[in-house]
């Protein structure tokens, strides 16, 4: 096992039980995240990130059916783990920070007490304490007035001043793991990079690794050190933000990037769409599950499953166009042009 | 908070003042003697003397209103001869109340237990049986388990005595058995009002967003359902748990006329049907004063027990 893995997920297989059937929500995922680094997960509503996650820290509902895979935490395999013997490592060790925070505060409890729980369930000092590190917290995540606030309901604060307190809460036991998602997605977008900047700032400081969920490939830039693009409840592309970002390979990859508008992009502009929608995951689709939504579908894309083809020790991507027998086609023209834009620009700046 | 308070002191009494004078004309439109048929006609005499009966009746309305706000109840005319109306009502509250309590005992925890577990196990087997038992309980009349309990527990088994035991004045182990059974047939309905209640609150909270993040913070399922999904879950359930206070005295009127207790809600039968009429709006009054005050109270707990109320909406409350 690599020491330097704290998190390792293999082939993980999932799947919801609903009344129309069983909803292929997972289709053999592999990821892992080292020690103090971040790890974007990235794809449209639907593709599976938030189970991943979810399944990550056990916190998945009760319809969920788990058939295959791995998922290691420093090397130990948490699936089998009980409630119990899970939630001890819950909140000590993997913490996180949901999409919400207007709903994920207790509304009838107060602010100063929601922290305390966090820290006194694991036994981490006495009350007194307890209540010392709340404030402290409070203060680390930028909380004015941290003693007044204390005595607080959580309808008292913003939406920006709750997600605050979400990740002080977060971080009360100290954890090692912190999984994100989509933290900003419900605030505006000045709070959005505040926050972003706070857990930035809260990782560097704390040395944490950190998983980041989120559809706001902005935010991916901002914050990760690699990235994976998900699709149906597949990876289809996994590498560094420079490989992402500029060395795109997965059609998938290539039409979320062409879809976001960037700083040069004028009113006049149009934006890529991808055509279609996700396929039914009751469903699945035979080959790639991109292909009916892909321009760049060959006849192979609906037959059989890309494996993943190796680009770099980084970088890796699930589409035939990586085979050596595949057309060359190259990154599209629109896609090219901005990214040499954004070289030329960092080359300059 | 004062304001608000006095606010809704002032529109119970307008709505007190309102009934009574329903009750009153309602009553006095009840076609019947009041004296009583067959009675002497110089007791008749007498008594449409010292009741003002031939008065016309706007006149006897004045009077009656009169003594009325002076808290001045009038007399039970037929049902208890000669004696303040007051004194009648406080001589039947005890036992009807030991009653509604002892009642009230059993519903709350067996209630909120019910709901707990139901939600818990939400579509699963347990649930759909306590959800059938819900549905029985709440749409058969208490009067009907009343009947039934003591058709077959009394009559036909003889494990418990047909009517309630009155020789004895404290509460011995005789009166307590008796009371089994009108304690049993008062409680079914609250019990399945509330399991209702809780089951569905606690269904909701359980999959709130909180419950996620104190999941998150490392609690156990077990720990963060008592700490935070029944804790909310209560807030609501207070606005059906206090006017069972009221429900149970209302619900008492049938129930204790099967099993022969002289309580409150035999008295209002007995009064009407004696056109005994002073004691009947009395008595009405009584209940709705109740009822008017536990939905007072059932506004100001949700400010003492929500905070989001009890600070946020000092202004939205009016």
């Amino acid at each position: 096992m690599d020491e330097n893995r704290i998190l390792e997920v293999k082939n993980l297989n999932l799947h919801f039980k609903t009344y129309s059937g069983n909803v292929q929500a997972i289709r053999g995922v592999d990821f892992h995240l080292n020690r103090g680094e971040t790890l974007a997960i990235v794809g449209e509503s639907g593709s599976g990130k938030s189970v991943t996650i979810k399944a990550v820290t056990k916190l998945l509902p009760d319809n969920a059916v788990i058939d295959s895979g791995e998922i290691l935490y420093e090397g130990q395999d948490i699936l089998p783990m009980d409630d119990k013997k899970f939630s001890h490592l819950r909140g000590n060790d993997i913490s996180l920070i949901f999409q919400d925070p207007l709903s994920s505060l207790d509304p009838v409890m107060k602010i100063g007490k929601q922290i305390m729980e966090a820290i006194l369930i694991k036994k981490q000092g006495t009350k007194r304490e307890a209540a010392a590190k709340a404030l402290e917290l409070m203060r680390a995540v930028g909380i004015p007035e941290p003693e007044k606030r204390f005595n607080e309901y959580p309808f008292q604060f913003s939406g920006g001043m709750r997600q605050r307190i979400v990740i002080a809460i977060a971080l009360a036991c100290n954890p090692k793991l912190l999984i994100c998602d989509e933290p900003t997605t419900a605030l505006d977008v000045t709070i959005q990079s505040q926050i972003l900047d706070l857990i930035k700032d809260m990782q560097r400081e704390r040395d944490l690794s950190v998983i980041f969920i989120t559809h706001d490939l902005g935010v991916v830039a901002n914050v990760a050190d690699r990235v994976c693009v998900m699709y149906a409840g597949k990876i289809v592309e996994v590498g560094t933000v420079e490989d992402i970002f500029y060395d795109p390979r997965h059609p998938y990859t290539w039409s979320l990037l062409a879809s976001m508008p960037s700083l040069n992009t004028s009113s006049e502009d149009k934006l890529m769409v991808i055509p279609g929608s996700q396929p039914n995951m009751l469903v699945p689709p035979k080959g790639d599950a991109f292909a009916a939504r892909n321009r760049y579908a060959m006849k192979i894309d609906f037959e059989r499953e890309p494996p993943m083809f190796r680009i770099s020790d980084t970088h890796y991507a699930a589409t035939w166009l990586e085979h050596p027998d595949a057309p060359k086609i190259g990154i599209p023209a629109l896609l090219r042009h901005r990214i040499d834009e954004q070289l030329r620009e960092e080359a300059t700046s | 908070m004062i304001k608000y308070i006095i606010k809704r002191v002032i529109a119970m009494l307008i709505t007190l003042f309102i009934i009574v004078s329903l009750c009153f004309l309602t009553i006095r439109m009840i076609p019947g003697d009041i004296v009583g048929q067959g009675a002497q006609p110089e007791i008749r005499e007498a008594m449409e003397e010292r009741y003002h009966l031939n008065d016309p009746l706007p006149e006897q309305y004045v009077t009656f209103l009169k003594n009325f706000f002076t808290l001045d109840f009038g007399e039970s005319i037929t049902t208890y001869p000669r004696s303040p109306v007051f004194n009648v009502i406080m001589d039947k509250i005890p036992l009807t109340l030991q009653l509604n309590l002892f009642s009230l005992v059993i519903t709350i925890p067996l209630g909120i237990l019910f709901g707990i577990i139901a939600a818990l196990k939400k579509n699963k087997p347990t649930d759909h049986a306590i959800s059938v038992m819900v549905v029985l309980c709440v749409s058969v009349p208490s009067f009907v388990f009343a009947a039934l309990l003591q058709y077959f527990f009394a009559f036909k088994l003889g494990w418990f005595p047909l009517l309630l035991e009155l020789e004895d004045k404290g509460l011995t182990l005789t009166k307590l058995w008796s009371m089994v059974l009108p304690v049993l047939a008062l409680s079914f309905g609250g019990i399945a009002t509330i399991t209702r209640y809780m089951r569905a609150e606690l269904f909701e909270a359980l999959n709130s967003e909180y419950m996620l993040l104190s999941r998150a913070k490392g609690l156990t399922r077990m720990q963060s359902t008592v700490r935070h999904a029944i804790r909310n879950s209560f807030i609501p359930l207070c606005n059906i748990i206090i006017p069972m206070f009221m429900n149970l005295l209302g619900g008492s009127m049938v129930v204790e006329n099967i099993f022969g207790i002289p309580g409150i809600g035999r008295l209002t039968v007995m009064s009407i049907s004696n056109s005994d009429y002073f004691l009947t709006v009395a008595v009405l009054f009584f209940y709705s004063i109740i009822s008017l005050l536990s939905v007072l109270i059932v506004d100001l707990s949700y400010g003492i027990i929500d905070p989001r109320i009890r600070i946020g909406g000092g202004k939205t409350v009016e």
